[in-house]
């Protein structure tokens, strides 16, 4: 389950993956304010790539909703993580702070001089952002971003399921 | 005129979902209750705290209906004071609700079979915690649960390759028991007629009951196989109100069996997975299916009466008794087959009173055992099932349940009662008599030596526990299988024990007086002459699992609960030390 398509000089892509597994200069974790990692992802993240990166989180100030920022990926085949703490559970003023956190997520990511990122369906599942409202307000934000002036090469949305990849796969398709 | 109160944006996101969450079921269970007291008796949690009203199943559920009268009933909106209705208006409020709606009821549905009016209070009160889960109110294990299933496909976050890991692990094993290489878990097989789904619970804290499956398929000659995603039929949607979770874990599963075109589904023995897969789910994921879905138990029960697997009920020679999970029996109607299979594979079968519908919930169902802010008061409500397993004279209890062998566990623990729990799988496992093996004409080559496959010889194993009794149970079952034993009773003990000595395992106990397990253990991972000894854990607490894996140090390297078996104990800690041998 792959789709793409080219967007200025970069690539977007929605793929059936698992975030934490990708061979990618970072992915992003869709964080708490505490930057605890917690279950989930976040749970795989510390399995897989080791107990560094909540060491690291824990050297930080817990961030506020829409900011973002980075750590090493440990073991992970990732380089690197953007840990970003985007709306939940029904907030107000949901779609402007998800987009504001995805805006802040790519920012960091070419400051940072990083290449290929990963994204998970930012806000779905657990924290109950409906899923169309994700992909239409996430792609769109990616896709304005990749018009301007970045060095991001590749941007991937990960998706576990056929129910997660057919809203993102819809909004891809209508965005070219 | 009164100043007009301001709602928060959570309570009245809460107002907003509460409406269209409104069917014919939920509002003829919110307008139907006439407060007749019916109820009150047939709920554990009233028997327990029999001077405090608030446990009263009309008492909890007037706590939403309250909420339903003001706003989406006539008499409320035009009479509130008449008819007690009353909003919500702050968080703390909605604070409130969540103690009554996941800590006080298991959403076990005794009161609705004992209601004349037809209440069902467990379908509004699952309602209402979903309610407060879209708005992020929830007790902390749900969140973790719910976290866990939404984004790794399972609700006690095994990764997919521990879970291959441990299939692999298990078909060795069975290759060993049955000296037959030709023995297999496969996985991801097409094209069967049996795709096997089980609980996480399996995988990560009691691997024998997917060895004990394969061995039950094995001798049936089954064409099976088990898949290496969407494998979990549990699905904590159930629990939490949260449909749309629900739904999404049971697609995952049903396009899965489609994927590989699987004939039948069978569902492992559980309580709310067998209602979730095989009941609730295609309503949730708005799904329907081609393939025939099935409990476990009617799998069982079909090979042994058609003849397909020979059993010897002679090799279960203890006395039994049966506990209806709620979920499988009084919401599933799944009374009279888990008996009969009983039946047929022990000789001594005492039945519980009241039992089938009437029967008591294990205090640990609708996602009790996650919650353990409420244990203690889970706890206490457990007296009645006490009782009733006290009364039977059996000294193990079968279920059908993976939830009730947790539940059951605790508060056998909790009251003493000595007794061993287990599922029908293990019993039929037990029982089977298997077919003489006609040796293949070529000998296969040995598998590669797998260290302690023969034993534990030459493993320095290090056992902490304060009850002097399981110390020596521990120390006999691991010096019978050839390891060197040191013990510890309390924690200061196994901390000095485990630096001087370097063993190359240690088990812990996590109650224990002073210095307790979690803290041994975390003290263990930090200290860098320790932090690589594996630790495998023996607790009767399974509340605090979720305690030891949010400990800020990498998780033990194994689990096993109290009452614990040789067996179990042997496989557990042949694995961690199978494990760390092929980290080496």
């Amino acid at each position: 389950m792959t789709e793409e398509m080219k967007i200025n000089n970069s690539i977007l892509r929605v793929s059936k993956d698992d975030i934490t597994m990708l061979e990618v200069d970072c992915f992003v974790y869709y964080a708490q304010s505490n930057l605890k990692l917690g279950s989930g992802f976040g749970g795989a993240i510390t399995l897989r790539g080791g107990q560094s990166i909540q060491k690291e989180l824990d050297s930080m100030d817990p961030i506020n909703v829409t900011q973002a920022v980075i750590t090493e990926a440990g073991n992970l085949k990732a380089k690197r993580i953007i840990h970003a703490n985007g709306p939940k559970f029904q907030e107000e003023d949901l779609e402007r702070k998800l987009s504001d956190t995805i805006l802040n997520v790519l920012k960091l990511a070419d400051k940072e001089g990083l290449e290929t990122i990963a994204f998970p369906p930012m806000g779905t599942g657990f924290y109950g952002i409906p899923l169309d409202v994700s992909a239409s307000v996430t792609l769109k934000t990616i896709k304005d971003y990749l018009n301007g002036q970045t060095g991001i090469k590749e941007v991937t949305l990960s998706v576990i399921d056929r129910r997660e990849f057919e809203p993102y796969h819809n909004r891809l398709l209508a965005l070219s | 005129m009164p100043a007009i109160k301001e709602r928060s944006h959570k309570a009245q996101k809460v107002l907003e979902r509460f409406e269209k969450k409104l069917n014919r079921q939920i509002v003829g269970s919110l307008v139907a209750c006439v407060h007749c007291g019916m109820c009150t008796q047939s709920c554990h949690y009233v028997l327990a705290n029999p001077g405090d009203p608030t446990y009263a199943p009309a008492y909890k559920g007037d706590q939403i209906r309250k909420i339903f009268k003001r706003h989406f009933d006539w008499t409320g909106r035009v009479l509130p004071f008449w008819v007690k209705a009353k909003s919500v208006y702050t968080d703390e409020q909605l604070e409130e609700l969540k103690d009554v709606v996941f800590g006080k009821c298991t959403n076990c549905r005794r009161c609705t079979i004992n209601c004349p009016m037809g209440v069902d209070l467990a379908t509004f009160n699952r309602m209402a915690r979903g309610l407060l889960v879209s708005v992020g109110v929830m007790p902390e294990g749900v969140a973790v649960v719910s976290k866990d299933q939404w984004e790794l496909g399972n609700q006690m976050g095994v990764l997919k390759e521990d879970y291959i890991d441990t299939l692999e692990w298990m078909e060795e094993e069975m290759q060993m028991e049955l000296d037959d290489p030709q023995a297999k878990i496969p996985i991801d097989k097409k094209d069967c007629d049996v795709y096997y789904s089980i609980n996480p619970r399996e995988v990560k804290y009691d691997p024998r009951t997917i060895a004990d499956a394969a061995k039950i398929f094995y001798a049936a000659k089954e064409n099976w196989t088990m898949a290496s995603e969407g494998w979990d039929m549990t699905n904590f949607g159930l629990f939490s109100g949260d449909d749309d979770l629900g739904g999404s874990v049971a697609v995952r599963l049903y396009e899965k069996v489609e994927e590989l075109n699987a004939r039948k589904l069978v569902i492992s023995e559980c309580g709310h997975g067998y209602r979730s897969t095989r009941c609730e789910g295609q309503n949730w994921g708005k799904k329907d299916v081609n393939f025939t879905m099935e409990s476990s138990v009617i799998t069982m029960l079909d090979y042994v009466k058609s003849g397909r697997i020979q059993i010897d009920a002679g090799k279960n020679d203890k006395i039994y008794t049966y506990h209806d999970s709620c979920n499988f029996a009084r919401s599933c109607g799944m009374y009279e087959e888990p008996r009969e299979l009983l039946k047929l594979v022990v000789n001594d079968f005492r039945e519980m009173y009241p039992n089938r519908s009437e029967n008591y919930c294990c205090t640990g169902g609708g996602g009790a055992m996650s919650m353990s802010e409420y244990s203690q008061r889970r706890l206490k409500s457990a007296k009645v099932k006490a009782d009733q397993l006290k009364a039977t004279g059996a000294n193990v209890v079968v279920t059908s349940c993976h939830n009730c062998v947790d539940g059951l566990n605790d508060l056998i623990k909790h009251y003493k009662l000595g007794m061993e729990v287990t599922q029908l799988v293990n019993l039929v496992a037990e029982a089977l008599v298997l077919e003489p093996r006609v040796a293949p004409e070529e000998i296969p080559a040995a598998p590669e030596a797998v260290p302690g496959a023969d034993g534990l010889k030459g493993k320095k194993i290090l056992v902490t526990d304060d009850e002097p009794d399981f110390l020596t149970f521990i120390s006999t079952v691991l010096e019978d299988n050839e390891a060197e034993v040191i013990k510890a009773s309390s924690g200061d003990e196994a901390l000095k024990l485990a630096e001087s000595e370097q063993p190359d395992l240690i088990t812990l106990d996590l109650s224990m007086p002073g210095r307790s397990g979690i803290e041994v253990f975390e003290t263990l991972r930090k200290n860098s002459k320790t932090q690589n000894i594996p630790v495998c854990i023996i607790t009767g607490r399974p509340e605090m699992r979720k305690l030891i894996y949010d400990r800020p140090v990498p998780p033990p390297e194994g689990y096993v609960d109290k009452p614990a078996d040789e067996d179990d104990i042997v496989l557990n800690i042949r694995k961690v030390l199978k494990a760390g041998h092929e980290k080496s």
